[in-house]
């Protein structure tokens, strides 16, 4: 059955499908046809295809049986390395089912990984390479330890190009019955960052509201799903009213679920919006380095928060914090 | 949700023990206008948590008007303030019929921003609308000016008796049970606030053993406004860093009430080095937890002693009611709620083959496609989750 949320349903499951990574796909492809593939490290941005084309290679090898002979783990949701550890040995220790002799075993978010952890993931993969293949991704091959480098065949994803996710998103408004703008899709494209997955998810998103596809209505969307408050914090903040700031800044973080470092990290893109003085701003940007730096060497991060809002307030009276 | 939330009154009848002061305002609210003699503005002042800011409510609520809260802020701007009181003072209200423009807690606004206070006198004076100001206490020489042009209604503490009244209601409704004597001890320890009485009640319900609320809960919270008096008031002396061996309260939590407590006391340059030594004071907790090299505690508790007192200028005077450390229990109902959303982003990360970090943070976006009740089939989220789904897009669109 198809499912109904369109990231899975459009999701390619063929290698002629696979949109805008030519070359990747051409050469995983003739490998997989040989039945023997090496592991493979893939890294990319988020949203180019990497998770897409295992499943791709799985199906190939595996046709129907693929689910059985597939294990799936998240190196970020894992809790250490031992998890993962634990949960490859208890996969690979039944033989594949079929004529190829290996199962696989893809590790996303590999990058994820301490370089300790990585160490430990090189041992792991070497026991069992009789009988598993890895995939890995990751967003940064440099993440990645050499000797786990040297033992992968890597293949780098590109970002995709405009015309790409165009390409996707014309395919999907035909089957779905959309219209859709230029400046919709321009709109769409450019919040999409390249990340087709969280395309797909902004055009279903806007079409759960109506099937004409608007700019202004993909823009609602947009600017919703980012958390904008934290300008509203700073606002505050400049504005001397520090009680304020501090109960909307406690606020948004419960409420999004982001941590200390994703509200340093949106304030830094925020200061440059700031009515204070170039010095100023200078300063207000080496705080929030320096509480970025705090929140690691901490135990509270809303603490360092806190004390860095406490300058944004000083600077509000045009005064530099020391 | 905070159960002071969940039960604010909105109608007359909900509101205990202050019907003088109800019945005040709601002749100011009809005089309004009616004579040029009539006073433009109201001021209610009483200690925190007897319901000033709800009784202004409620008279908003049940005189069909429309409340127009502003801040200090505002106050200070004089073309940002026109800007807002234009359409106010100008248009007639879409819903309701009339406006009320709230200031709660006038004497909160620090000296800095009393610069607002000119502008305050010009806008009761050419009000449309009657105003209604909030105050604990208002003595003091900023409220001289104030006096002559409004009318005072002061709102007295609440007797323990109907505060006990307004808990075991609360608690029928939550379909809760605490021990009576329990109950009787909160209600005589808030002194009067039933809002800190209410948040007491809250937790102790969550408590497997509610009367923990209370162990000697009257004599620590003296210990700690004690210490808290000392640092914030006195002068920086070397005394001060041993201000906490007489209370009985673990570090990390004093430095809770600290933080909560700091910017009560102090503004501007002030609060910045008080949170600066706050800051370095978690910087030394953090390195203990680390580290285990407990040495460092000499360091905490030196900068949330004499490094907080060392922030201020000049030595302080007056009374300040401080705050319980309030972040712990809004954390904890947060918890309850995010739960659901935790385990429905693990529902669709492993449905999509993502990690559940990426599923969380792309929550904004995906929470719309799960408005599809097919989708939610496929997913098998639960009846739970479905609710949650379902309050969570309401209030994102009432925002």
């Amino acid at each position: 059955m198809a499912s109904e949320i369109w990231t899975e349903k459009y999701r390619p499951v063929k290698f002629k499908d696979v949109v805008g990574q030519d070359d990747v796909v051409k050469r995983v492809e003739a490998l997989t046809n040989s039945l023997n593939i090496p592991h493979l490290l893939f890294a990319g941005p988020a949203g180019t295809g990497k998770s897409t084309l295992a499943l791709v290679v799985v199906r190939e090898l595996f046709g129907d049986n693929w689910k059985d002979n597939y294990l799936e783990l998240n190196a970020s949701d894992e809790r250490g390395i031992n998890i993962v550890r634990e949960k490859v040995k208890n996969f690979a220790r039944t033989k594949s089912l079929g004529e190829v002799p290996f199962k696989v075993i893809f590790l996303d978010e590999a990058d994820a990984l301490t370089p300790e952890a990585q160490q430990a993931l090189r041992r792991t993969m070497e026991n069992y390479s009789s009988t598993c293949r890895f995939i890995l991704s990751c967003n940064y091959s440099s993440k990645i330890i050499s000797p786990i480098q040297s033992r992968c065949a890597v293949f780098r994803f590109k970002l995709l190009e405009k015309k790409d996710i165009e390409k996707v998103i014309q395919r999907i408004c035909e089957t779905e019955k959309l219209t859709i703008t230029p400046e919709a899709l321009e709109i769409l494209y450019e919040g999409s960052e390249g990340d087709c997955r969280k395309c797909i998810n902004l055009l279903q998103s806007t079409a759960s509201i109506s099937p004409s596809v608007t700019p202004d209505l993909v823009s609602t969307i947009i600017s919703n799903a980012k958390p904008k408050d934290i300008k509203v914090v700073l606002d505050y903040a400049i504005a001397g009213d520090f009680a304020k700031a501090k109960e909307k800044l406690l606020d948004i973080m419960l409420r999004e679920s982001i941590s200390g470092q994703d509200v340093i990290k949106a304030m830094q893109k925020e200061i440059w919006e700031l009515p204070v003085e170039p010095e100023l701003r200078v300063r207000l940007i080496e705080k929030t380095g320096e509480s970025e730096f705090r929140i690691t060497e901490g135990s509270d991060p809303f603490i360092q928060l806190q004390s860095l809002l406490a300058s944004f307030v000083l600077a509000g009276i045009g005064k530099q914090s020391h | 949700m905070q159960w002071v939330e969940k039960y604010r009154p909105e109608h007359f009848q909900d509101v205990r023990g202050q019907e003088e002061a109800i019945s005040k305002l709601v002749v100011f609210v009809q005089k309004f206008g009616r004579s040029a003699s009539a006073k433009k503005a109201a001021i209610l002042y009483g200690p925190p948590g007897v319901g000033k800011t709800t009784i202004a409510q409620v008279v908003a609520n049940e005189t069909k008007s429309e409340i127009f809260e502003l801040n200090a802020s505002d106050l200070r701007n004089r073309d940002n303030l026109r800007e807002i009181l234009k359409p106010a003072s100008e248009q007639m209200s879409l819903s309701k019929e009339r406006k009320i423009i709230l200031i709660d807690e006038v004497d909160g606004i620090s000296e800095a921003d009393w610069g607002g206070l000119p502008e305050l006198m010009a806008l009761i004076d050419s009000t449309n609308w009657p105003m209604i100001l909030t105050a604990n206490d208002v003595w003091g020489k900023k409220f001289v000016a104030l006096r002559k042009k409004s009318e005072f209604i002061q709102l007295k503490e609440i007797d323990y008796k109907t505060i006990k009244d307004v808990l075991i209601s609360i608690l029928r409704k939550e379909n809760k049970f605490i021990d009576n004597n329990i109950l009787t001890a909160i209600s005589v320890k808030a002194k009067g606030d039933l809002r800190a009485a209410i948040n007491d009640l809250q937790v102790a319900a969550s408590m497997e053993n509610p009367s923990a609320v209370l162990d000697n809960e009257r004599n620590i919270e003296t210990d700690v406004f004690n210490a808290l008096r000392m640092i914030f008031k006195g002068a920086p002396n070397s005394n001060v860093t041993s201000v906490f061996d007489s209370v009985d309260v673990p570090i990390d939590e004093i430095m809770l009430w600290i933080e909560e407590n700091i910017p009560l006391e102090y503004q501007g340059e002030e609060l910045y080095k008080a949170y600066e030594s706050l800051s370095k004071a978690d910087i030394f907790k953090g390195r203990i937890y680390k580290q285990q090299y407990w040495r460092f505690l000499l360091y905490q508790n030196i900068f949330l002693s004499y490094g907080i007192s060392a922030a201020k200028q000049e030595a302080k005077t007056g009374f300040t009611n401080y705050k319980k450390p309030e972040r712990v229990l809004k954390i904890w109902l947060n918890n309850q709620r995010v739960a659901k959303k935790k385990s429905i982003a693990e529902k669709y990360a492993k449905f999509m083959h993502i990690g559940e970090k990426r599923a969380l943070h792309e929550f904004p976006v995906i929470k719309n496609i799960l408005k599809d009740p097919k989708i939610r089939k496929e997913l098998k989220l639960e009846q739970e989750e479905i609710e949650y789904l379902d309050r969570d897009i309401s209030i994102s669109s009432a925002n």
